[in-house]
């Protein structure tokens, strides 16, 4: 039973990573590597409000999140609509160059010491007894209702809201959306600030259940392969993936050796790409552009 | 006569910077008719549609000389999305719908002109095209060629457009679809209001529908007139509608020497 509830907390954080690059690739085309560190930003950006609103911890959250959403779109509005028609592999390029100055900027201005944003937050993580024996953390638990909301949230959006058809109208076709007078540049920025709050969001709540320091990152790119298991395109084949890659890290780590950790998502990963390059609910032709 | 909604001055588009695709093109498309821009391939006519339409960019060409004036604005350097706004809708000849919406959310996607209602235009593309009524939840890649077609209008449709630009309408179409889809066209017209340029190789169907015709040959307009004058052209009916030959086998324009060819459009 505890190792289903590992797994399902492993699963929720690289699902509410990993849909950051779905949104981003289904609508732009464009594979960010700069997510890691966008969300170890999110992160520091609630380190910062939780000193800067103390007492207030609802507000320091709002605001952190806020903030990780405007963070994604000034990173689109200064520097990825420049790439719009560019060749794919210059805005990837760009995503790598951003994350190298993001994570240079971020050891700069908050040092390289473990901080605590949940006990900056005044708030404790209790542990929550289940039944079968198992117990979760608070934050493990919240981890699992935010992947939850997110997604049920992400997915209402995109099936029910003109905005979300209008996001995948574009990522389908965007020559034709643009002929349907369907706004690319505002298509995209949306589609950077939400996968910088989602990224955020899942950068927070690790800090606040694991301390924050500058190997966040490293989580961040363990969620990347869950993406192309998945299949880079698809929502469902994100969650499908991080459930995957979770489950074969959390049964690794149990039964073989915990030093697996950090290897288990690119084997995964690996043996995917051999047997299905598409990935699970991917589509083959979206594969020719990564 | 009324001041022409869409007017093409003396228009030259060179791609690459080095190939001239269009020179000199100079027409007229007066509010609420329906104009065709006639033509075989590589005339020259979807680069004056994509002139007008503002997506020329993307194929690495530009307008070199002349203008595109849309109501009394001059739009040939606008970006595509402000052209869309002024009210000017594009179905393109391929990849015209979007094959992962169903089509009443490749209906619905569409953003209409500032100041258009909405869910009237919405309304006006099901009541010309009730199959798409029917076809409402189905995925648009599963649709038949007539069906996209009808659906791509639609689509058009619901940007409310003022000038709508159809490109190759009866392209891989069966003959009897063909003209019913030409009829329809004539149904969007009545309804809706819209100027309609209609680029088209078969000029048989669209004569039929249109009140007034361009032939472009090597990206020039070589003649224009009503249909009827069209029709009557001796050059029209050998080279474009294969019943002037008299040799029983229908002939290219470009098989006719050039000299005699001048003389003959010119003369």
């Amino acid at each position: 039973m505890q190792i289903a509830v590992n797994i399902a907390v492993l699963a929720s954080i690289y699902a509410l990573i990993c849909c950051g690059y779905v949104l981003i690739y289904r609508a732009t085309r464009v594979l960010s590597l700069a997510h890691g560190e966008l969300m170890m930003l999110g992160a520091y950006g609630l380190y910062a409000t939780a000193s800067l609103f103390k007492g207030h911890p609802l507000i320091a959250l709002a605001a952190a999140a806020g903030l990780a959403l405007a963070v994604g779109l000034a990173v689109y509005a200064a520097l990825m609509w420049r790439m719009t028609g560019e060749s794919v592999l210059a805005a990837v390029l760009a995503t790598i160059a951003l994350g190298i100055l993001l994570r240079g900027a971020m050891m700069l201005a908050f040092g390289t010491l473990t901080q605590h944003p949940l006990r900056d937050l005044g708030w404790e993580n209790a542990s929550i007894g289940l039944p079968g024996g198992a117990r979760i953390s608070a934050v493990g638990a919240a981890l699992i209702l935010s992947t939850g909301l997110v997604y049920g949230g992400l997915f209402a959006f995109l099936r029910g809201t003109r905005w979300g058809m209008r996001m995948r109208a574009a990522g389908q076709n965007p020559l034709l959306a643009a002929q349907r007078g369907i706004g690319l540049h505002g298509i995209y920025a949306l589609s950077w600030g939400l996968a910088t709050f989602t990224g955020g969001l899942a950068g927070m709540l690790i800090a606040l259940d694991a301390g924050l320091e500058s190997t966040l990152v490293i989580i961040g790119l363990k969620a990347f392969p869950a993406a192309l298991v998945g299949g880079l395109d698809s929502l469902v084949g994100a969650l499908a993936g991080s459930l995957v890659v979770a489950s074969a890290e959390v049964l690794l780590i149990q039964y073989v050796d915990p030093l697996l950790s950090d290897v288990v998502p690119f084997f995964v990963l690996l043996a995917m790409l051999v047997v299905r390059p598409w990935g699970l609910f991917g589509t083959r032709e979206e594969l020719d552009r990564v | 006569m009324s001041a022409p909604l869409l007017r093409l001055e003396k228009l030259e588009v060179t791609y690459h910077r080095v190939i001239t695709a269009v020179q000199g093109v100079s027409l007229e498309v007066a509010p609420g008719t329906i104009v065709a821009l006639l033509g075989t391939n590589g005339a020259g006519k979807t680069t004056t549609l994509r002139a007008t339409s503002g997506f020329i960019g993307l194929d690495d060409a530009r307008v070199t000389e002349g203008a595109v004036v849309f109501d009394g604005e001059r739009i040939e350097n606008l970006p595509p999305h402000r052209v869309t706004a002024l009210g000017i809708a594009l179905v393109p000849e391929r990849n015209k719908v979007f094959e992962n919406l169903s089509v009443a959310e490749n209906l619905d996607a569409a953003v209409p002109r500032p100041g258009a209602r909405r869910r009237r235009s919405i309304e006006l593309a099901y009541e010309i095209f009730p199959a798409l009524g029917r076809l409402r939840r189905r995925e648009a890649g599963y649709l038949s060629g007539g069906e996209r077609q009808m659906l791509a209008i639609g689509s058009a449709l619901a940007c409310a457009p003022r000038l709508l630009l159809v490109d190759e309408l009866s392209q891989g179409l069966a003959p009897l679809l063909v003209e019913e889809m030409m009829r329809r066209l004539e149904t969007v017209r009545a309804e809706t209001g819209a100027t309609i340029l209609l680029v088209e190789q078969n000029a048989q169907v669209a004569l039929e529908v249109a009140d007034y015709g361009y032939v472009m040959e090597n990206g020039r307009i070589v003649l224009d007139g009503t249909p009827e004058r069209l029709r009557a052209h001796q050059d029209i009916r050998e080279f474009y509608l294969g019943t002037g030959g008299g040799t029983g086998r229908r002939r290219s324009y470009r098989d006719v020497k050039q000299y005699r060819r001048s003389r003959r459009w010119y003369g």
